[in-house]
């Protein structure tokens, strides 16, 4: 199984991957309740991006609004969420060593909900009516994750098994911060804003939002390329790596910070997604191996199209009402692991 | 003058497992490390690359106190092999070995044909070229085991640190392994389980006991019938090999 797919060059699954994304980003942005023809959408982006009118619009002014401001931003907001987030994986399991980690084993995600759902059921940040369920995430997530490191932290060392069961505890803690929050409070609609945003969501994607998580991907993905060397001697474990002359302390703090940056911002704008940063990276480490100089391309594209054709399907499945996409990957994800854990048991922990 | 350990100590919580232990290893010199189980060979071994800190004492490589090597400087000048059981990710056998030459990379030079070159002929020499392409997941564990010496080679040290090298392997490659790391123009400075491999190979070596070294010399002045009977427990006779003229045990019931 996992030498067929091996034998695939990896330039040929790259030019494949590359492939699918345009497709998946053409798809994503045509599918929807108002009709858009595929040859639009370039001559839109040209337009909008050039601000004149460079091809004559045979497409009416709504249609326009809808492919710019909604579609089209929403659906990069999909690519972005998935590059993070399984960047995120691929950090987190060279961290702590173990397959079964994803980009919420430190309690970011718990954290993030305990942030978000404590602004969205009370008044606080009222002064930044915009931004103030994003903020509240991204500090919950940042303060559940120092926790957790800080907890791990024995004798000034950070051990992988450690660092795993202080995030399942820190992500406990701040689970039932959750549920007492919302459990308390009085409003029904607020407590179904809160669910809606603790299992994940893309509507209400801005520019403004593409470009602040844009900007964040890029320098994670280029500082990663440049730690690709390290990560892979990291995965055989602290002693052997110290022996092969990584600084250890160095790059576990790089990649606390990275993963907490990524992982922090992303659930700030779309919720907790599940599933993504525990899966993409298996599927591609079956494409291209474990080695990180190709491992973060091949991740970057295949979770850039998994999240776009979750959020498509999450869209037209129950049409025109709208399923969560935390649902939808969940859905996806977890038999496709499954599938994945039976076919492939050895490099999945299995003996 | 390689290795220089003066009056090194090490205990956890009230349990002293090494009690002020000189040894010194010689530039070019196969230094072997025997003694009984619990002696405290391990421990000694990881104070010398650094994977536990030592409660008092020194260790210095070529007249340099190894706390001031950085990771890199050190893992330049020392290459270390021990048994590894802890890769949950497969690669392939040749990435593993690549990553030998970690030490050597500036930050985002990937690896180039050198690089290749020398994994290659550390794989030759284990006589694994042919394992280059197959994943070291599926690796018998003496299969590992060559890879994990290949991949030490391949760090071009000219200091080597092995903890029980031939461990688990078929008789035939417990020789391989070590005509191989003595053909090799390094010092090695190894714990060694079999007292005929020890007798064989090793220049001078250290006899353990209770954390102490206890004795210090050639093979024919450290493995004698009476500090096998004093240290191992075990009756023997020891004789010259008539073909090796080297030390040859045997173990008496």
């Amino acid at each position: 199984m996992k030498i067929r797919f091996r034998k695939l060059k990896f330039g040929s699954v790259m030019a494949l991957a590359v492939a699918a994304l345009f497709i998946s980003f053409i798809v994503g942005v045509v599918i929807g309740a108002v009709h858009v023809d595929p040859d639009w959408i370039l001559k839109i982006v040209v337009n909008e991006i050039s601000g004149r009118e460079v091809f004559q619009p045979e497409w009416s002014s709504s249609n326009e609004a809808i492919i710019w401001e909604l579609r089209i931003p929403r659906v990069l907001l999909a690519l972005l969420v998935g590059v993070g987030l399984s960047l995120s994986g691929v950090l987190m399991q060279a961290l702590t060593k173990n397959s079964l980690a994803d980009p919420y084993v430190l309690g970011i995600s718990s954290g993030a909900s305990a942030g978000a759902v404590l602004v969205i059921m009370t008044s606080a940040l009222a002064f930044m009516p915009k931004y103030r369920t994003m903020a509240g995430a991204f500090a919950g997530a940042v303060l559940a994750i120092i926790i957790a490191v800080k907890c791990a932290t024995i004798h000034n060392r950070v051990t992988a098994t450690q660092l795993v069961l202080s995030g399942v505890a820190v992500s406990a803690l701040f689970s039932a911060i959750t549920n007492v929050i919302i459990y308390c409070s009085p409003e029904s609609s607020k407590t179904k804003t809160a669910l809606f945003w603790m299992v994940g969501s893309l509507s209400g994607a801005t520019w403004e939002q593409v470009i602040a998580i844009s900007v964040i991907c890029l320098v994670c993905v280029v500082l990663m390329l440049l730690l690709s060397s390290s990560l892979d001697v990291l995965m055989l474990g602290d002693e052997t790596a110290s022996n092969l002359g990584l600084n250890i302390r160095r790059i576990k703090f790089l990649i606390i910070i990275l993963c907490t940056v990524l992982t922090g911002s992303i659930v700030a704008v779309s919720g907790v997604i599940g599933f993504v940063g525990l899966v993409i990276p298996h599927i591609a480490r079956l494409f291209v191996g474990s080695t990180h100089r190709k491992l973060i391309p091949a991740t970057i594209l295949i979770g850039g199209v998994f999240v776009i054709w979750s959020d498509i399907i999450s869209r037209v499945i129950v049409a025109p009402e709208e399923l969560p996409i935390g649902v939808v990957t969940s859905c996806i994800g977890a038999p496709f692991f499954l599938w994945l854990l039976r076919k492939n048991s050895r490099s999945l922990g299995g003996k | 003058m390689k290795l220089k350990v003066k009056d090194l100590q090490y205990g956890v919580v009230d349990l002293n497992i090494l009690n002020g232990i000189d040894a010194v290893v010689d530039n070019g010199e196969f230094v072997g490390m025997i003694g009984p189980n619990g002696c405290g060979k391990s421990t000694m071994l990881k104070c010398v690359y650094r994977a536990l800190t030592p409660d008092g004492g020194d260790i210095e490589l070529d007249g340099r106190s190894i706390r001031a090597f950085s990771n890199r400087e050190l893992a330049r000048e020392m290459s270390v092999m021990i048994q590894e059981n802890h890769v949950e990710f497969d690669m392939t056998v040749m990435d593993m070995v690549l990553l030998g030459r970690y030490a050597h990379k500036k930050v985002f030079s990937g690896t180039d044909q050198n690089d290749r070159e020398i994994a290659r002929e550390a794989l030759s020499k284990v006589g694994m070229l042919e394992y280059e392409e197959r994943s070291f997941l599926h690796l018998s564990g003496g299969e590992k085991q060559r890879i994990l010496i290949a991949r030490a080679l391949a760090q071009k040290a000219n200091f080597i640190v092995l903890d029980e090298p031939t461990n688990h392997l078929d008789i035939k490659y417990q020789y391989q392994i070590m005509n191989v790391l003595t053909k090799e123009d390094v010092t090695v400075f190894s714990s060694v389980h079999d007292l005929n491999i020890a007798a064989q190979y090793c220049d001078k070596i250290i006899l353990l006991y209770k954390g102490k070294v206890v004795d210090y010399g050639t093979p024919e002045d450290v493995i004698t019938e009476q500090n096998i009977r004093d240290y191992f427990g075990v009756n023997a006779q020891v004789t010259i090999n008539p073909i090796t003229k080297k030390v040859q045990v045997y173990y008496l019931p």
